[in-house]
């Protein structure tokens, strides 16, 4: 909240600095149809804002971190929709100008990074190409610049690690890798897709504690991505839920975690909970996910305690609940 | 020091590799039957010449003491010798084992110039022309016959066209071999400056090493293509492209990353066309090893063939360990 505050400072804090509306992204299927993967997705940060993305798997979380720099998973292709960042619309822009801003002004934290390194290459070699060629710097100097990552993400031994290879770091620290290669341009926008699943709790907080101090000292806004609803509490600005590729609710921290009002958002939460009873009431057996594509209605109707005859018929609309504070259901909790 | 400990521990164990392939062959080649003695002696020899022939060449004794006199005289560098060209086996290799290893080698070079970049291009635009090429490139390649491709080269660079000398093994009949050094034509007439030399040995191994070159460009091709496609849909190539990375740069690591099965395909190839080569020899009348030991076979003519196959066996022992080596050298993951 501190960061907002600092950002509504400034003059163009009006301005966001990503703007998604009305993202749809499909699969193709073999049938020769497709399957929506995405619908209607929008939402907008803040120069220097972190916003909690959350969401089970399959829910379209990395499908959306990954179209946003207009690469999504094969086979999806972006069918619908607006990208803005700083108002202009990447879906628009060159596959070459768009490439030169990967890395750059929009990075991403992946998950899994042993796997997505290079592993014939030192992570340091992999940093400093990243610095090289957004940067425009000598070789040296993105060595350099590297070796300076790698301490600033807090790699014990970052010397002798930036001669390491992938298969020779630990989860963690390959994780804190691949945040110093998603830092070293000082990116405005970072997303953190999952970053830190599959690591032990403790390493994933230091992780965390890291990404998010290093995003404010650069004045990095963040989408943050996770399964854990818990980890959003921490330090997200704002959170917002995604289920079946539609975001359900948007609110600010405060709000959400004390005013949830989309019955999936409760029940997302009442997971997490220790009382019990809150779990037991908000558990619902799990139905199988609507199989039918376009099916009217919610898409969240079929394993929601409080759907209604209603729910099942007409598509709710993302309805303002209070500031900031959104909710696509036509039944919100109020207390 | 760790790298020379390795090498010396595969160079100790060419030793007894070599003896199980030489025993095994042995064995092999006394199944095949005929018999020296007799095809030696003609079809008017009597049986006690054939008999006393054959006490003096110790085929009467049990096939194992052979073994063991063979392996013996082997110890003392002594390969036995041929009846065909009644020279000593060593001789005759040294002379026709170079031959065979620098067409073979060109052969290579040429399918890797050819494989490589076309698999790559390939790879790279799996929807462009290249790719459309380069699939029906690889299908022609695998059911082309190398002797086929041979005959028709020289029917239309020597016959008609007559760009190329005749198909009359490795130099002008008129001209004098190069002294040998390495017993690679081109190689020792650079060695002696000897240009007439150079001049007519390249020019006869043209259509012989664009036959071998043609044919086995095919599975390299094939390797380059699945595997550098294989890597570029890999996550670190996706990881790449997500960070910004120029498509030069991610198509050059993924080849890095693809190298180490497109070398042993190529290893393969270069161990396997010292034998497989000789349709190829027949056609060009090349003079090399593998036409050497197939007369051999066909005509029991026992050491010729045991020494084929041991000078192959060097050979591919020597090149397995070179494709190791150069694993070391790619992937850090190997060997630390």
């Amino acid at each position: 909240m501190q960061v907002v505050a600092e950002h509504a400072a400034r003059p163009d804090a009006t301005e966001p600095l990503l703007a998604v509306r009305n993202l749809r992204v499909e699969f193709p299927t073999a049938l020769g149809d497709s399957r929506v993967v995405l619908r209607g997705i929008s939402f907008s940060l803040l120069p220097g804002e972190i916003v909690g993305l959350v969401g089970e798997s399959g829910a379209g979380k990395t499908t959306l971190a990954r179209s946003l720099l207009g690469l999504p998973p094969v086979p999806g292709r972006i069918t619908a929709g607006e990208v803005l960042f700083r108002g202009t619309d990447l879906r628009a822009l060159p596959e070459r100008d768009l490439r030169r801003m990967r890395g750059k002004d929009l990075s991403m934290v992946v998950p899994n990074p042993r796997g997505e390194l290079n592993p014939l290459l030192t992570v340091g070699e992999q940093i400093a190409v990243v610095a090289q060629v957004h940067l425009g710097i000598s070789r040296k100097k993105a060595r350099e610049k590297a070796l300076d990552m790698l301490k600033a993400v807090q790699i014990p031994d970052p010397r002798r690690r930036f001669d390491a290879y992938a298969h020779q770091l630990s989860g963690g620290m390959a994780q804190r890798v691949v945040i110093a290669m998603a830092l070293v341009c000082s990116p405005s926008l970072v997303i953190s897709d999952d970053a830190t699943s599959g690591l032990d709790v403790t390493v994933q907080s230091q992780i965390l504690d890291l990404i998010r101090a290093l995003a404010e000292k650069q004045r990095s806004a963040m989408l943050f991505i996770t399964r854990d609803v818990g980890i959003t509490a921490h330090f997200c600005d704002r959170v917002a839920v995604i289920y079946a590729g539609q975001i359900m609710e948007v609110a600010p921290r405060h709000a959400f975690f004390f005013e949830p009002s989309h019955p999936y958002t409760i029940m997302l939460l009442a997971a997490f909970s220790h009382s019990p009873e809150l779990r037991h009431r908000w558990t619902v057996p799990d139905v199988k996910r609507r199989t039918v594509e376009g099916a009217a209605g919610c898409s969240y109707a079929d394993r929601c305690p409080l759907a209604q005859e209603r729910c099942r018929t007409v598509e709710p609309p993302l309805a303002q609940l209070g500031p900031g504070h959104f909710s696509k259901c036509h039944f919100p909790v109020v207390r | 020091m760790q790298l020379a400990a390795y090498i010396g521990r595969r160079l100790l164990f060419i030793a007894p590799q070599l003896l199980g392939i030489v025993l095994v062959s042995f064995l092999l080649i006394k199944t095949i039957p005929g018999d020296p003695a007799v095809l030696m002696l003609g079809p008017t020899a009597t049986p006690e010449a054939i008999a006393s022939l054959r006490a003096k060449m110790g085929l009467d004794k049990p096939i194992l003491t052979q073994f063991v006199i063979y392996v013996k005289a082997l110890a003392h560098g002594d390969l036995g010798t041929s009846w065909q060209t009644t020279r000593p086996v060593l001789e005759d290799l040294l002379q026709r084992f170079p031959a065979t290893v620098e067409l073979v080698t060109f052969g290579l070079l040429i399918a890797i110039l050819i494989g490589v970049p076309l698999g790559l291009a390939a790879a790279v635009n799996p929807t462009g022309w290249v790719a459309r090429v380069a699939d029906i490139y690889g299908l022609s390649a695998g059911a082309v016959p190398d002797f086929w491709l041979a005959l028709v080269l020289i029917y239309v660079f020597y016959t008609l066209l007559g760009a190329l000398p005749p198909p009359l093994g490795r130099i002008d009949l008129a001209l004098v071999p190069p002294v040998q050094v390495t017993g690679i034509y081109t190689i020792d007439a650079l060695i002696a400056r000897d240009w007439e030399a150079f001049g007519s040995s390249a020019a006869h191994l043209v259509l012989p090493v664009a036959t071998l070159g043609l044919i086995n460009a095919g599975p390299i091709l094939k390797m380059t293509h699945a595997t550098v496609e294989k890597m570029l849909q890999s996550d670190f190539s996706r990881y790449e492209v997500l960070c910004g990375m120029p498509p030069r740069t991610v198509i050059r690591n993924a080849l890095r990353n693809a190298l180490p099965s497109i070398i042993t395909i190529m290893g393969v190839l270069y161990g396997f066309l010292i034998g497989g080569a000789v349709l190829v020899e027949i056609v060009f009348s090349w003079g090399g090893a593998g036409q050497y030991a197939v007369q051999g076979v066909l005509n029991s003519d026992l050491y010729p063939v045991l020494g084929f196959v041991l000078f192959s066996a060097i050979f591919s022992l020597v090149v397995y360990l070179a494709v190791d080596l150069i694993y070391f050298a790619i992937d850090p993951r190997i060997g630390h």
